[in-house]
């Protein structure tokens, strides 16, 4: 497990339509410690896709650094694995084949990557679908693989944005106790980017507060685990967090 | 859950089947009111034979043709043409198509190219095709590998492009390399675009074939055509159009949509016609 760091980072790129330089990010500076879950919050335009998509390496950034264990880090690379809000599963391949893509890239042979991809569809409850193909899965079911997919490659930093935007409400409760429960026994790095102040508040450790491409505030979460919406919705202290940063997005 | 499953995957089998059933009668229906048509009218109006013969005419040229080996000749050099020109079509359009889809600069490069040949493609090119391969095998399997290739390259390229751009990210940030981004995701995820692109370019290139061996040839289903039309054989032709729409419906049936089924329509990239 590393620290991840962002220092100073910035993006500004051109856009064509506006016909102007637009920044998104102007400052960012953020240590993630390992085995700490992170959600980062904000209003829509605050820049927490595009810091999500520096750190992945999917866009390039324009100034400061992004360290892993001290080391920057350009381009994508399965130290970062990435759980997309449109799932990113390749459809020609089946539950089984999916989960066992980072494996199979690293040269795991394929009965070996098979037991990996297994032992973690078990994690989400999946071992029944092994043999499916994603378009036969609910969205609810094909997110599970998108989760485990990314842990089965054991990155250092588990990088989620939005990943339950587009499923039911009641689904994206049980994602959400599930999530909670597969980070206690795996204890990955993540940072979750959402808009959703519940759900931020629900899954971390700490809550970041974004606003115009800068950290507002941050903001620790010490609720007990294992969390489960039943009890939460009911508990005091759950409530100030979330009525607390709502209030700050609200202001962003 | 277990038997739930397997009744209802064996009832929507049979619901499957039946449909399908219907489906084939559907499909005969039409074809077997135009015979019966055809049946009633020549006798009626004595039709001349040398404009259209009559079906027991039709009948007895299938019989002859089967029975002293013509058919199975002229079959067998027409699909033997079709198959090797599509493959090398195939084989050389599909990393082309690739690497325009990769490639900005490629594709930039070649699309004024592939404007311009792509309305040359097929019979246009039978004339200097024959002067380069002389009359035969080879100037028709290039006729056939030109009217495949542009329109597989094509939809190659549009395939690749339009690959959701998550994938190849989901690939990259999984380890996936430059060869591995190819072969795992930009392949597979073109295929349905490729099947397209090859379904319609052996429509163009089974309509070329005939043309072709009209021309250059003294062998195939068009050059039966082209031959009985000196001797007045008009049930000659007509079988020979028989048998040409026949054998390209049977291509589409047990080639291509098993494929489709077996692995686009499978995958969910392309809904069930």
């Amino acid at each position: 497990m590393k620290t991840l760091s962002l220092r100073n980072l910035g993006k500004t790129y051109f856009d064509p339509y506006a016909g102007a330089h637009v920044t998104a990010v102007h400052d960012v500076s953020l240590d993630v410690e390992p085995g700490e879950f992170i959600s980062v919050v904000g209003p829509s335009g605050c820049g927490k896709t595009t810091i999500l998509n520096m750190i992945a390496g999917f866009i390039p950034y324009s100034k400061g650094d992004i360290l892993l264990d001290g080391k920057p880090v350009h381009g994508p690379g399965p130290e970062r694995g990435v759980v997309f809000q449109s799932f990113a599963l390749f459809p020609w391949k089946t539950v089984l084949d999916n989960v066992g893509f980072g494996p199979k890239m690293r040269g795991v042979p394929k009965a070996e990557r098979d037991r990996i991809a297994r032992e973690y569809l078990a994690l989400a409850g999946l071992s029944h679908a092994a043999h499916r193909y994603p378009n036969e899965l609910s969205g609810g079911m094909q997110q599970r693989v998108g989760v485990v997919r990314a842990l089965a490659n054991n990155p250092d930093v588990l990088l989620m944005d939005e990943p339950f935007a587009s499923v039911d409400a009641q689904t994206r409760m049980t994602l959400q106790e599930e999530l909670t429960r597969i980070w206690q026994e795996r204890k990955p790095t993540v940072i979750f980017i959402t808009h959703d102040v519940p759900e931020a508040v629900f899954l971390a450790n700490r809550v970041v507060v974004l606003s115009k491409g800068r950290v507002l505030d941050q903001i620790a979460v010490d609720l007990p685990r294992p969390r489960v919406w039943d009890e939460l919705v009911k508990d005091d202290q759950f409530k100030q967090l979330s009525a607390r940063v709502l209030q700050m997005v609200r202001a962003a | 859950m277990q038997v739930t499953g397997s009744v209802k995957g064996r009832s929507s089998r049979l619901i499957r089947s039946v449909s399908s059933l219907a489906g084939a009668a559907m499909f005969v229906a039409p074809l077997i009111a135009l015979v019966a048509i055809w049946a009633i009218v020549v006798p009626l109006f004595n039709v001349n034979p040398r404009v259209f013969p009559s079906v027991g005419a039709v009948g007895t040229a299938a019989l002859d043709s089967i029975r002293d080996g013509t058919l199975f000749a002229h079959v067998a050099a027409s699909l033997l043409r079709v198959g090797l020109g599509t493959l090398i079509g195939i084989a050389t359009a599909v990393p082309l198509g690739i690497a325009m889809g990769v490639s900005p600069t490629v594709a930039a490069f070649l699309t004024p190219l592939f404007r311009f040949f792509s309305v040359l493609a097929g019979i246009a090119w039978i004339p200097i095709a024959t002067l380069w391969f002389g009359y035969g095998f080879g100037a028709i399997v290039f006729v056939i590998f030109n009217a495949v290739f542009f329109v597989v390259a094509y939809n190659t390229l549009l395939g690749v492009r339009t690959i959701p751009h998550s994938l190849r990210n989901a690939a990259a940030s999984l380890g996936a390399g430059r060869w591995t981004l190819l072969t795992e995701v930009l392949v597979p995820g073109a295929l349905p675009n490729i099947v397209t692109g090859i379904r319609t370019g052996l429509g163009f290139a089974w309509r070329g074939l005939i043309a072709a061996e009209m021309i250059a040839t003294n062998v195939g289903l068009g050059y039966m055509l082209f031959v009985a039309r000196d001797f007045y054989r008009t049930e000659v032709i007509v079988f020979g159009m028989i048998v040409i729409g026949v054998l390209w419906l049977l291509i589409d049936r047990l080639l291509l949509v098993p494929l489709e089924r077996a692995t686009i329509e499978r995958w969910g990239m392309v809904r069930r016609a």
